[in-house]
């Protein structure tokens, strides 16, 4: 591949340069190395390519999945434009002996037509032979949990992190609420457990109680404060001198205007003496005021921390409520707690995996120092109402027939429409799947999704319903105290939901079981019978959950008819014993605080009337100097005044007459 | 990598030679259009395969496609705005419309705006390029290769048996 032979720098002497035979413009010489690249480039898609292609897949699914998956066979022709799997196994992580799933084979073709566009176009996928829980040959590999590596660079990025956070806050959020078990109270209230020996125990550690001490401190430490103040503060002898002060003050009959102007100035200092004293008093009354709202603050704190302590004895206790929610959400939890986890689970493995732009998670990643990034160009479709958008699976035909094999399904169904870009085909994602696995006892088993890009906020939808399940052995409640459960059940669900704008979800789960054959147990006798009696009278359970809000923080709500009728079976026998334990509870606390409360809101109230009234009188006092000498000074001025004015008048008089001054006072309108 | 180092000693030998102007100007020209342009597509495949069946010289247009890649890269965000310019132009629309949906075509990415931007900027360069490096490369050859043969060391270097040696080694071999 060389280009024409180069001339070198200098010939040697005497030899004459050596012609050579002139290269054309095309490089024929190319043509032999280039068709081995082309042949060693087919030859290795059509031998290893799929193999290859295979191992990614497994690699890739054990990565993602955490647990061994498998693939029978890759075929691929890049002539004929098609894809082909055959057996894919996916391990079920919690059971690694079985799969979770199955799939015989998925295969479709690529339209040319799209390809030469640089877009993936299938007209058709088919998705056939679905197993579900089928027994591996060898139990599967499965991921091991990673270990917590603390401050290293190996450490999980941010958003794997993120990804965890979100789990384990969903786990524990579910651990906290529902870690007492409502039934198994109850049970033990029925039994005869009695809070007196209990409540022996407890002293000390009662909340309102410690508050009270430290109120009492507090108001002993402002008491003192206040003594202080108080002495403080201008004494009544002080504000008597100046009143006499002011007495003494000339406010009439002066004879020059100098004695005059001294009374003013003297009048003066005492009022600004009096408002210095004022000013004193008020600044203690607001600071007063201040002090006092603060205690009736930890007064009224006091009121609720003997509620929290009354609420706090009863859970302690385990003090049931006899209401049908709770008793329902209490049985319940623990039976749908398995499906919540992997809902986690698989919410967080799709926050690590879904690509950050539709998720828009590189907001959150901390800033860290890197190289420069290229920069994101846009990407523009100028797409025509009949154009293909960059991929396009225009149909997935899935179908499979139960057979010989336990446990595969007679499952039908399609998934038209899935594209990059809804917009421009005008068209959801519409999944539809329906069928029965008898293997499993499964029946009538209907799902429907779809995914709308089509406007501008996005809107995922589901519909889900199974007709019929059957159900072997299945606890929903197992304590020391109680056990419940179906020996035998059949089942029936419905689900919808939505995920509007990948952030608000909302969804609504309804269970029925029927045919039941309860398992009930409990080590007392007497809530043993008592709960025989309640479930035979109950053929059928409904459970109905719901939820919802803005993820990964999402609400959910519990209900069953087993709530109620749990509730009205018990209320005989448990309800007056409830009560007699929440009033010893109460009682206790009122005990333990009440006197003592008592005690220092009446020593707290006479401090605030007797300190208040203090201040109050020295206020008053103050007051009244001030006003009396502003009274005085306008006394003096006024009486200074119609001194001169007479005076003015009588040397008038003098110089002009009697009627000269008449005459002169109409002039000036006097 | 053995072929690779091989077309760039040639390179180097050629530019200090007499010979194949032309070819080192045209495989520095065309470096520009590779560098400028993504590898995997399609015109980028296309000026591979014209340097690889025409007498280009490969070894410059691989250091040349090296060092403009350098360039590309720093000017992206430019190049992004030359793209957006020119595929948000309203009397361009049809057109683009019609080659995104016409086969072949898109295989350039030329709906992308960077990659829009490079090529249009590689392609007004590439001509001009070629005249400059063709005037750049007859003038090094002027000026430096030239006095460098002059030169009393290159003169007792060219009288030893071990150059005449390696004459006849590129004669046999190349």
């Amino acid at each position: 591949m060389t280009d024409q032979k180069t001339t070198p720098p200098s010939q040697p002497p005497g030899k004459a340069p050596k012609a050579k035979k002139k290269k054309g413009p095309i490089r024929t010489e190319v043509v032999l190395p280039f068709a081995i690249v082309i042949l060693l480039t087919w030859a290795y898609f059509a031998f290893l390519f799929d193999g290859h292609l295979r191992k990614l897949f497994e690699y890739a699914g054990y990565e993602v999945i955490g647990a061994e998956v498998n693939v029978a066979k890759v075929e691929t022709s890049f002539i004929k434009g098609t894809f082909r799997v055959q057996g894919i196994q996916v391990t079920n992580s919690e059971r690694p002996t079985h799969n979770m799933f199955e799939i015989g084979d998925i295969r479709f073709g690529v339209l040319w037509d799209g390809l030469l566009r640089a877009k993936v176009v299938v007209e058709e996928m088919a998705v056939e032979k679905i197993l579900i829980g089928t027994t591996r040959k060898s139990p599967g590999r499965v991921k091991p949990p990673e270990p917590e590596v603390v401050e290293d660079p190996n450490a999980p990025s941010e958003l794997e992190k993120k990804a965890n956070e979100v789990k384990d806050k969903a786990l524990n959020k579910i651990e906290d609420k529902y870690e007492g078990n409502v039934l198994a109270d109850l049970a033990q209230i029925a039994g005869g457990t009695s809070a007196d020996a209990q409540l022996q125990n407890i002293e000390g550690s009662i909340e309102s109680k410690k508050h009270l001490q430290a109120l009492d401190a507090t108001y002993k430490e402002k008491q003192k404060k206040w003594d202080d103040k108080i002495k403080a503060l201008p004494k009544p002898k002080e504000i008597e001198d100046l009143g006499k002060r002011l007495s003494q003050v000339k406010t009439k009959d002066f004879k020059t205007p100098q004695e005059v102007e001294a009374s003013i100035k003297a009048i003066d200092s005492i009022v600004k003496e009096a408002d210095a004293k004022s000013k004193i008093v008020q600044s203690a009354n607001s600071e007063l005021s201040a002090d006092l709202k603060q205690l009736d603050k930890e007064v009224k704190d006091l009121d609720a921390l003997v509620k929290k302590d009354i609420a706090d004895l009863e859970k302690r206790f385990k003090i049931p409520k006899l209401d049908a929610k709770s008793i329902s959400r209490s049985i319940f939890m623990s039976y749908l707690q398995p499906y919540l986890i992997k809902f986690h689970h698989y919410k967080g493995v799709a926050i690590k995996y879904i690509p950050p732009n539709v998720m828009k998670k590189d907001k959150d990643e901390p800033d860290q120092v890197q190289p420069r990034p290229r920069a994101k160009g846009i990407v523009y479709e100028f797409g025509t109402p009949r154009g293909y958008p960059a991929v396009w699976i225009k149909k997935v035909a899935i179908s499979s027939q139960a057979g010989a094999d336990p446990q595969a399904g007679n499952v039908a169904g399609q998934i038209t429409n899935i594209t990059t870009n809804q917009a421009l085909i005008g068209l959801p994602t519409i999944a539809r799947i329906s069928g029965d696995f008898p293997g499993m006892d499964v029946f009538k088993f209907v799902s429907m999704l779809t995914i709308d890009n089509t406007k501008a906020l996005s809107k995922i939808s589901y519909d889900f319903g199974v007709g019929s399940y059957g159900i072997a052995g299945k606890d929903l409640v197992t304590t020391p105290e109680v056990k419940i459960g179906f020996n035998k059940a059949r089942g029936g669900l419905t689900s919808t939901g939505e995920l509007v704008g990948l952030k608000d979800f909302s969804f609504k789960l309804n269970n029925q079981f029927s045919q039941v054959d309860y398992n009930i147990a409990a080590q007392n006798s007497k809530v043993d019978e008592v709960l025989k009696a309640i479930f035979a009278g109950i053929p059928a359970v409904t459970l109905d959950a719901w939820g919802g809000g803005v993820l990964p923080g999402i609400s959910l709500n519990v209900n069953s008819n087993l709530g109620p009728e749990i509730a009205r079976g018990f209320e005989k026998q448990v309800q007056k014993k409830i009560d007699e334990a929440r009033k010893k509870i109460e009682a206790y606390v009122n005990e333990q605080v009440g006197k003592e409360r008592a005690r220092i809101e009446g020593e707290i109230n006479k401090f605030k009337s007797q300190i208040d009234g203090e201040v109050k009188k020295v206020q008053a006092q103050l007051d009244k100097q001030k006003s009396d000498g502003e009274a005085k000074a306008n006394l003096a001025k006024k009486d200074a005044e119609n001194k001169a004015k007479k005076q003015v008048e009588d040397q008038l008089k003098k110089s002009l007459g009697g009627k000269g001054v008449d005459d002169l006072k109409k002039k000036l309108g006097l | 990598m053995t072929l690779l180092l091989k077309q760039i000693f040639a390179f180097f030998r050629m530019l200090n030679s007499e010979t194949g102007t032309n070819q080192l100007a045209a495989g520095l020209a065309a470096g520009i259009l590779l560098g400028f342009s993504p590898i995997l597509s399609l015109q980028g495949i296309l000026v591979i395969l014209v340097c690889l069946f025409f007498r280009v010289q490969m070894g410059a247009a691989f250091l040349s496609a090296f060092f403009f890649k350098f360039v590309a890269f720093l000017f992206d965000p430019a190049m992004d705005q030359l793209g957006r310019m020119i595929l948000e132009t309203q009397s361009l629309r049809p057109i683009f419309t019609t080659l995104y949906n016409m086969p072949i075509v898109p295989l350039t990415r030329f709906n992308d705006s960077i990659v829009m931007g490079s090529g249009a900027f590689a392609l007004l360069l590439v001509i001009p390029a070629f005249f400059l490096f063709k005037k750049g490369i007859i003038k090094y050859r002027a000026t430096v290769v030239a006095r460098y043969q002059q030169s009393k060391i290159w003169k007792a270097w060219s009288g030893t048996t071990v150059y005449k040696w390696y004459l006849k080694y590129q004669d046999l071999y190349g």
